[in-house]
């Protein structure tokens, strides 16, 4: 029924595809980080129209199934690419894009809406007395934000964006409906070959496990390390 | 040295300021004193643009003002000479007590970290924080986070030092060792002015008391012909109800 004989073997063949799963999360977490701290203070601020178009975006990609965006991207962006480049004058394949591209394309988009929240989040619990006595003390905005705000933020934010983390290693999953290979695509390709589905998944649940024990665990020693200063 | 005329603003619908005059002497300490509301702190926040009146202007010393066409160089000209002392203290949460005092002299200032560091340690001795230098504000108390609060506004070495109900938000028993220090530093000749409900206080320290109603001054004068021989019955009775409080 549960054959242990073929655990190593495929535990050493799914755990091929452990670091480009990683890498595309990381590069997924940071891109998506990014653009989400755009967004979050555009909303902060209040600034007219792109407030509104920011609003309207995370409508969309927080409402859309993640899948369906990816479908999309895979479908969509080439063309679109393509037409643009061409406008500009720029002959391009645009079909030759690989398709771990356009999963993290798809990804860091639909994650920048949530990571965008979680940063707006963020801002608001920042008390606005103490951006008083900064400016009362004559430091400029930006002497308020990197002194005061940016480090009382982000310990603020690291546990919500751990989470994301653990959200954007799940998504990549839905990475196999458009062939891209990584721990769950890996499990079903190895499993295909010897039958043994059960013992495949089994393992990539285990890695899955790890890596979102590893993950917490950092997220959680920084931010003690940081929240004891404030 | 300071002299603000016809200072106006409004909330909405609700009109805080009505036109407030106030001028100060140089060494003056003046408190001010008024029911909840009458917009004493909003006031004091006008003096260095953290509430921003709709007209009225400011004279301090050279540096002139008309609120219509407030200008950054004229605001922040104001703020490098003035310091202030918050109800919630505001320090910031993310320094120690001694980086909360050093900061600004570094950042703003533009001053070495071992001259800051210099004036911090003889600031916090000044309080009686030089202990806790080291601890956070989370490891603090109300009373010793206020007076990390005036040992940062001190540190800036201002001309005019605006304490805004530096006792309010603190438990009772905290609010001897803060006012001792507030004493203390009106004693040394700076400048100040001071928003607040401890009566008695204000008498003792203050050469000056302005009664603050309904977004004007009522009352202005020395604390002998305010507290002793009020001249209105609005005064008459805010104090009677002050004192009877106390």
């Amino acid at each position: 029924m549960f054959e242990t004989d073929v655990l190593l073997q495929d535990l050493r063949e799914i755990l091929g595809a452990v670091p480009v799963t990683l890498a595309m999360a990381l590069a997924i977490f940071v891109f998506s980080t990014i653009i989400g701290s755009l967004f979050a203070f555009i909303e902060y601020r209040r600034v007219p129209v792109l407030r509104e178009l920011v609003i309207a975006y995370k409508v969309a990609f927080k409402g859309v199934p993640m899948v369906i965006v990816i479908f999309l991207a895979y479908f969509g962006l080439p063309p679109a690419l393509q037409f643009l480049l061409s406008l500009v004058g720029i002959d391009f394949n645009a079909h030759l894009t690989p398709n771990w591209v356009i999963l993290v394309i798809a990804i860091t988009g639909c994650i920048a809406a949530f990571q965008s929240e979680i940063i707006k989040g963020a801002l608001n619990s920042f008390d606005t007395g103490q951006a008083d006595a900064a400016h009362s003390l004559g430091y400029t905005s930006s002497q308020l934000f990197r002194r005061v705000m940016f480090p009382q933020v982000v310990v603020a934010a690291i546990p919500d964006l751990t989470t994301s983390m653990m959200v954007i290693m799940k998504a990549l999953s839905l990475g196999f409906a458009i062939e891209v290979v990584e721990i769950f695509a890996q499990s079903q390709l190895t499993a295909a070959l010897n039958f043994y589905y059960l013992e495949a998944f089994v393992i990539a649940v285990v890695i899955y496990m790890v890596i979102a024990y590893i993950v917490t665990q950092i997220a959680d020693r920084t931010e003690r390390a940081l929240r004891i200063r404030s | 040295m300071l002299e603000l005329k016809d200072i106006k603003l409004s909330y909405g619908s609700a009109q805080i300021l009505n036109g407030v005059n106030l001028s100060v002497k140089r060494g003056d300490v003046v408190s001010i004193i008024g029911p909840s509301g009458t917009g004493k702190t909003t006031l004091l926040k006008c003096i260095n643009y953290l509430a921003r009146p709709a007209s009225g202007t400011i004279a301090f010393d050279q540096i002139r003002m008309d609120y219509q066409r407030a200008d950054k160089a004229a605001v922040q000209a104001i703020r490098l000479r003035t310091a202030m002392v918050f109800q919630q203290f505001n320090v910031f949460k993310n320094m120690t007590v001694i980086q909360n005092v050093m900061d600004p002299l570094v950042v703003v200032q533009r001053k070495s970290r071992e001259e800051a560091h210099a004036i911090a340690l003889q600031e916090l001795e000044r309080v009686g924080l030089s202990d806790k230098r080291e601890h956070y504000p989370s490891q603090l108390s109300g009373g010793q986070l206020q007076r990390t609060g005036i040992a940062r506004a001190l540190a800036v070495r201002p001309d005019v030092i605006l304490f805004d109900e530096p006792t309010s938000s603190l438990d009772p028993e905290l609010v001897g060792e803060v006012l001792k220090v507030i004493k203390d530093v009106t004693s040394s000749g700076i400048t100040s002015l001071l928003v607040t409900h401890e009566m008695q206080f204000a008498k003792n320290i203050s050469n000056r008391i302005v009664f603050m109603d309904r977004g004007v001054v009522a009352a202005d004068g020395s604390p002998t012909e305010i507290f002793d021989t009020p001249s209105s019955p609005r005064l008459a009775q805010f104090l009677s109800s002050e004192l009877a409080f106390q």
